[in-house]
């Protein structure tokens, strides 16, 4: 399969990308890993006069983790996140979500930006950044602003980014003590998948080590874009948690999934990774408070 | 198009090439460099055929642009032999009868080669999954696997 014709431009910095985004107009996108772009612009599924690479860019390559915030660039790689660098310690989430990503080819070149950018239903990254609560930073040469993801996400591969923005950084808060993250997703096989169905689960216990504090369930391949259950959330917060309650929470889970693609199987599916990942989560977080 | 000016390294081998924007790597290395050790299969990510090792880690070359491969060095299947003598990774796929049309051959023994890097030992489990970006029509993959485990158990006294 051949790419069709194109131009190519390798700014040296972030500020220089910006610029040249700018000057082009709607007619430019941006190439990170390539892993989507390249592979839609030879399946004819995308298009683009010009392409400005930001694959080298280090100040996109940034992992920060300080005072209860942390920062992580665009441009990290599926495998950099596996490898669960000290700076992310915690997000075990998205470290399981980037280790099953593809192939071990595929994550060396897979950015985190990639895949919040091409904004797929099945996005293995989105589920544990929503769970996050991820800000997203979007810039262009005129100035920055910052989106919540769940903001960010349009549906259907679309989000907020006009022409001349990019994004240039992802911003969360450390989860707090006794917290635990989890994600899972169901393929055919162990990998190269494209998510069928996906879930990653947060829980924060209380003082007790029993109630819970705080919860967050995400969802991906459900629907139009990856989502949070409010339902889910709703049935976890203040109660004590245990399997019976997660189990209540995945049906719930089931209910804010889109219905259209939600038929009966894949209800079923997301009942039951969302229990499981909420035992992952619970066994986490006990594990932190111990 | 405005071709690129562009310096890499390809098996130690110092290079500067004229490329259009839109050529490949798979592209560059069959077709101008001549070293044809690398295949073209899918061109979408999934067959892993045309790996290559980039900076040290596997990527399939038919997604990254040879513009986007100046500066680095580039390690094919080519590179691996030392003159007549075969990888150790090479002898085991031949001992073990792990080729047979041989077409996944170069980009599995570098997928091989790389996971044996960061996991001298690994468990058949582990192998499976440090090849589960190439794919194979022939073989069934039991003897590639056990090729593998072979040539760790060579390479534990140094050999690269
Ligand atoms: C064989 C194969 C298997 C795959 N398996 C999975 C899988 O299991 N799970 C999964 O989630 N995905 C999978 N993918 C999809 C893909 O690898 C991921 O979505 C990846 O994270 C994309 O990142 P990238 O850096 O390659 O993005 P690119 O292809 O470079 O870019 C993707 C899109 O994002 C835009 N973009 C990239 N960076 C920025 C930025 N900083 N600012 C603005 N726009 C930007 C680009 O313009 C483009 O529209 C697979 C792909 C292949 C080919
Ligand atoms: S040809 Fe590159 S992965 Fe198939
Ligand atoms: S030996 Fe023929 S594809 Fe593997």
């Amino acid at each position: 399969m051949l790419l069709p014709r194109f131009e190519y431009h390798q700014p040296r910095d972030l500020s220089e990308a910006l610029e040249v985004l700018g000057d082009l107009g709607p007619g430019a996108r941006v190439l990170a890993g390539g892993t989507d772009l390249l592979v839609d612009l030879k399946t004819g599924d995308a298009s683009a006069e010009h392409l400005v690479a930001v694959d080298r860019l280090a100040e996109l390559k940034d992992l920060d983790s300080a005072g209860g915030s942390v920062e992580i660039g665009p441009g990290v790689t599926a495998s950099l996140l596996a490898s669960r660098p000290r700076a992310l310690a915690g997000l075990s989430a998205l470290a399981q979500a980037a280790a099953t990503l593809g192939s071990p080819q595929i994550r060396n070149r897979a950015t985190l930006g990639g895949n919040l950018c091409s904004a797929r239903a099945a996005g293995d990254l989105i589920p544990p950044l929503l769970v996050y609560g991820a800000t997203l930073v979007v810039q262009s040469s005129r100035g920055a602003r910052q989106v919540s993801l769940d903001d960010f996400l349009l549906g259907g591969g679309k989000t907020v980014m006009e022409p001349g923005e990019m994004l240039s950084g992802i911003m969360l808060d450390a989860l707090p003590p006794m917290s635990g993250n989890a994600f899972m997703k169901l393929g055919v096989r162990r990998a190269m998948e494209i998510a069928r169905v996906s879930a990653a689960t947060s829980l924060t216990l209380a003082g007790d080590g029993e109630t819970i504090a705080r919860a967050k369930v995400a969802l991906g391949a459900v629907g139009p874009r990856a989502l949070l259950s409010p339902k889910a959330e709703e049935v976890l917060l203040g109660q004590k948690a245990g399997e019976e309650l997660f189990a209540t929470a995945g049906e719930a889970a089931v209910a804010d999934a889109s219905p259209r693609t939600c038929h009966e199987f894949k209800c079923e599916v997301v009942a039951v990774l969302t229990r499981r990942c909420l035992m992952q989560s619970w066994a986490e977080a006990r594990g932190a408070a111990s | 198009m405005k071709k690129r000016h562009i310096s890499l390294s390809v098996n130690g081998v110092a290079h500067e090439l004229l490329v259009d924007p839109n050529r490949t790597l798979t592209q560059m290395l069959r077709e101008d460099l001549g070293l044809t050790g690398t295949k073209h299969g899918c061109g979408i990510g999934d067959c892993g055929c045309c790996t290559v090792i980039m900076d040290g880690e596997t990527v399939n070359s038919c997604l990254v642009l040879a513009a986007q491969a100046a500066g680095s060095e580039i390690l094919t299947i080519e590179g691996l032999a030392q003159g007549n003598q075969l990888h150790p990774i090479q002898q085991s796929f031949v001992d073990k009868g792990a080729i047979q049309c041989g077409f996944c051959t170069p980009g599995m023994i570098l997928s091989a080669k790389a996971l044996l890097e960061q996991n001298p030992a690994p468990s058949e489990e582990e192998i499976r999954l440090g090849l589960s970006g190439n794919l194979c029509r022939c073989t069934g993959y039991q003897k590639i696997v056990e090729a593998v485990s072979d040539a760790a158990g060579k390479m534990k006294g140094g050999a690269s």
